[in-house]
């Protein structure tokens, strides 16, 4: 058992070899991915060393370089975390990005509320519906995945489609949230008493990240220590031997894809309540497509979806001062991430068939010991 | 709304659901041999930028639509290696491709007009107008005044049905996706038709995308597919995997995208959004088995493992 362990840590490069620690895996695609952009950078006449050396200075060189990093994390950490969480009882919840906006808008719809509460409580509201929208929104594939066996992933990406309609109808007139006579289709601001405090003056940095941090401590927990994170792993990697294990599966499926929908919520809430403070059209453009390739780069690894997370957003937050400083524009960053996942999926492989050739080998040899002569 | 405007509206959504076939024509052929490819988004939208590009250095229009078949082709021969080869989840593949499509297209945005004070429009795809057919009553004025590629879109997949249940190499196709085992019992390489199947639909994928470019509108705009890939997806869905249906569903959503572009123009009682969101809904409502029950290949989704029964 301990050297079968042992033995799923090593990684194997086609042509360069084996490689200790699945760790290294991300950190060698991420590797790849900013060798493969240096290219491009210089295809484009920059020099890749002053353009990498200035994105890093754009996301860590200060204390606002800094909560830039962070409040570009805080969504794709939320976002990221709904998919890692979803992925680890087999769902593929590839409809982040509609529990954004459907979550955002819901948050938006209490912020905007001059509800008769003290300050604190109508902030708690606020966020709680956050959750709750995205939650709502992540019913319909929850029912038709658990109840009617249909595949969640088609599902929740045709949402998506849906939720950006919604969100649009919300911000134009006659809509009760839509701003009157406003130029752009938009809400009114965020009520103060709704708005996510700031946690250093002068910057934007909101409590969004730390909402994340501790909802990633949380649902590490929740997986590790408790019966409920034992049933979701179990529904995650054998439903049927969970079925006869007793665990109800379908209860199991329900919860975990409403909880992964209510983290794409809570995505939405921080950057309607903390950062735009209005509800806008289209205002997350694209944040719960980038937050699958934030789960896949950790391997839906709680704890690397934090850290991958805030490699994303130091990476935006860099990008800025890159395209000041040599002139790449900043859609590179897009670029780097995708690359980065692409070189994981192809990477991984190594592993898969390492496990699947071992389990091979193991079946021919109990195959011989029966068939023997 | 009077004859003249209602025939224009349906001369548009006749034009707008063309790229949305070829696509969907393309796509039969990989999830036919089981591979499912969410990343034909990103590749019509790669090929929507490869036929302005291509057409901007060449100057000519036949030779910026294969050059977005090729670059097409390219997309879907990395999504081949990543889900057969490597035997990656393909949805994991095809989300990849899509942000990589959407991020190397929006870097290159800029670059792709340098050198130019303003956007040119690029030569844009004959009319074909035939003078017998043009007085056809009603018919006339929709179908038949149409830019060339919209008369291909019609022929795709007509000639993909054809190629598909007519032919052995078709039949290996489809038993690919159904039967694997008994594909490579026969002899035929699995591996050899799930890149051809997979190939196909990047090939046409760009296709669509050049239809987008150049039938109406002649640049590029950085996300101008706007989930226009998924729709055709969503289509396989609604048309239950029947080559016609499907083609029928493209151009019922072709004609809700055309509607919708209407709706906000002119003053309708209906917000614009319903328009939008009404082929997602309806695809929901296909899965469910609202509209009768939706049955795909077999092996969609599924890696091919010749060692595994």
């Amino acid at each position: 058992m301990s050297d079968n362990v042992k033995k799923r840590d090593i990684l194997v490069i086609p042509g360069l070899g084996g490689m200790v620690l699945s760790g290294a895996r991300p950190l060698l695609a991420i590797l790849l991915a900013f060798t493969v952009s240096a290219i491009m950078i210089i295809a484009q006449g920059a020099n890749p060393f002053e353009a990498y050396w200035a994105m890093l200075r754009g996301s860590f060189g200060s204390v606002a370089a800094l909560a830039n990093t962070c409040v570009r994390a805080a969504p794709l950490l939320l976002g990221g975390l709904g998919v890692a969480f979803g992925f680890k009882a087999g769902l593929l919840n590839v409809g982040v990005e509609g529990q954004i906006y459907v979550g955002g808008s819901a948050a938006a719809a209490v912020g905007l509320m001059p509800l008769p509460v003290p300050p604190w409580l109508h902030l708690i509201l606020a966020i709680f519906a956050g959750f709750l929208g995205g939650a709502a929104w992540g019913l319909i594939p929850a029912y038709l995945k658990a109840y009617r066996g249909i595949s969640e992933i088609v599902v929740t990406l045709m949402l998506n489609y849906v939720a950006i309609q919604f969100t649009s109808l919300l911000v134009h007139e006659p809509s009760p949230l839509a701003e009157q006579g406003a130029f752009f289709p938009q809400s009114p601001p965020i009520l103060p008493s709704a708005q996510l405090p700031i946690l250093i003056k002068g910057t934007s940095l909101h409590i969004g990240i730390i909402i994340g941090v501790v909802a990633a401590l949380i649902l590490y927990l929740l997986l590790q220590y408790t019966p409920f994170g034992m049933r979701t792993r179990m529904t995650g990697q054998n439903p049927e031997a969970a079925r006869y294990a007793g665990i109800n599966v379908r209860r199991q499926i329900v919860i975990v894809l409403l909880v992964s929908a209510g983290m794409g919520g809570l995505a939405g809430m921080g950057e309607v309540l903390g950062l735009k403070l209005r509800l806008y059209d289209y205002f997350s453009g694209g944040l719960g497509y980038d937050s699958i390739a934030v789960a896949l780069i950790a391997n839906s690894n709680i704890i690397g979806v934090v850290l991958s997370a805030f490699f994303f957003g130091a990476l935006r937050a860099g990008a800025g001062k890159m395209e000041t400083a040599v002139g790449i524009k900043t859609p590179i960053v897009q670029v780097i991430q995708a690359l980065a996942v692409l070189f994981v999926i192809m990477i991984g492989f190594a592993e898969y068939t390492r496990a699947a050739r071992k389990e091979k080998q193991q079946k021919q040899l109990e195959e011989v010991s029966v068939d023997g002569p | 709304m009077d004859l003249n405007s209602i025939n224009e509206f349906l001369a548009a959504a006749i034009r707008m659901s063309a790229p949305l076939m070829i696509v969907g024509a393309g796509a039969l052929f990989t999830e036919r041999t089981g591979v499912f490819n969410i990343g034909l988004e990103g590749t019509m939208l790669v090929g929507c930028m490869a036929a302005v590009y291509f057409s901007l250095q060449t100057g000519n229009l036949w030779l910026a639509t294969l050059g977005a078949m090729f670059v097409g082709g390219l997309f879907g021969l990395v999504h081949a290696f990543l889900t057969i080869t490597r035997r990656a989840d393909q949805i994991v593949a095809g989300a990849a491709i899509n942000l990589f499509a959407l991020g190397i297209t929006n870097l290159l945005n800029g670059p792709l007009y340098a050198g130019y004070e303003y956007r040119p429009r690029v030569t844009l795809y004959p009319v074909i107008a035939p003078e017998a057919l043009q007085n056809l009553p009603i018919l006339g004025p929709i179908l038949f005044a149409q830019p060339v590629i919209v008369y291909f879109a019609f022929i795709i997949p007509i000639l993909a049905t054809w190629i598909l249940y007519r032919t052995t190499w078709g039949l290996a196709i489809r038993a690919v996706g159904d039967h694997p085992h008994a594909v490579a019992t026969a002899g035929l390489s699995v591996y050899a038709l799930k890149y051809i199947g997979v190939i196909t639909s990047g090939v046409f994928a760009g296709l669509g995308g050049a239809a987008l470019t150049l039938a109406d509108l002649g640049l590029f705009a950085p996300g101008m597919t706007n989930g226009r890939g998924f729709a055709v997806l969503a289509a396989f869905v609604v048309g239950k995997w029947n080559p016609i249906l499907v083609a029928a569903a493209c151009i019922l959503f072709g004609s809700a995208d055309a509607l919708q572009l209407r709706a906000q123009t002119i003053q309708l009682a209906i917000p614009y959004q319903v328009f939008v969101m009404l082929p997602y809904l309806l695809t929901i409502a296909a899965l469910a088995g609202l509209v009768g029950r939706t049955v795909g290949p077999k092996t969609v989704g599924k890696p091919y493992d010749p060692e595994s029964i």
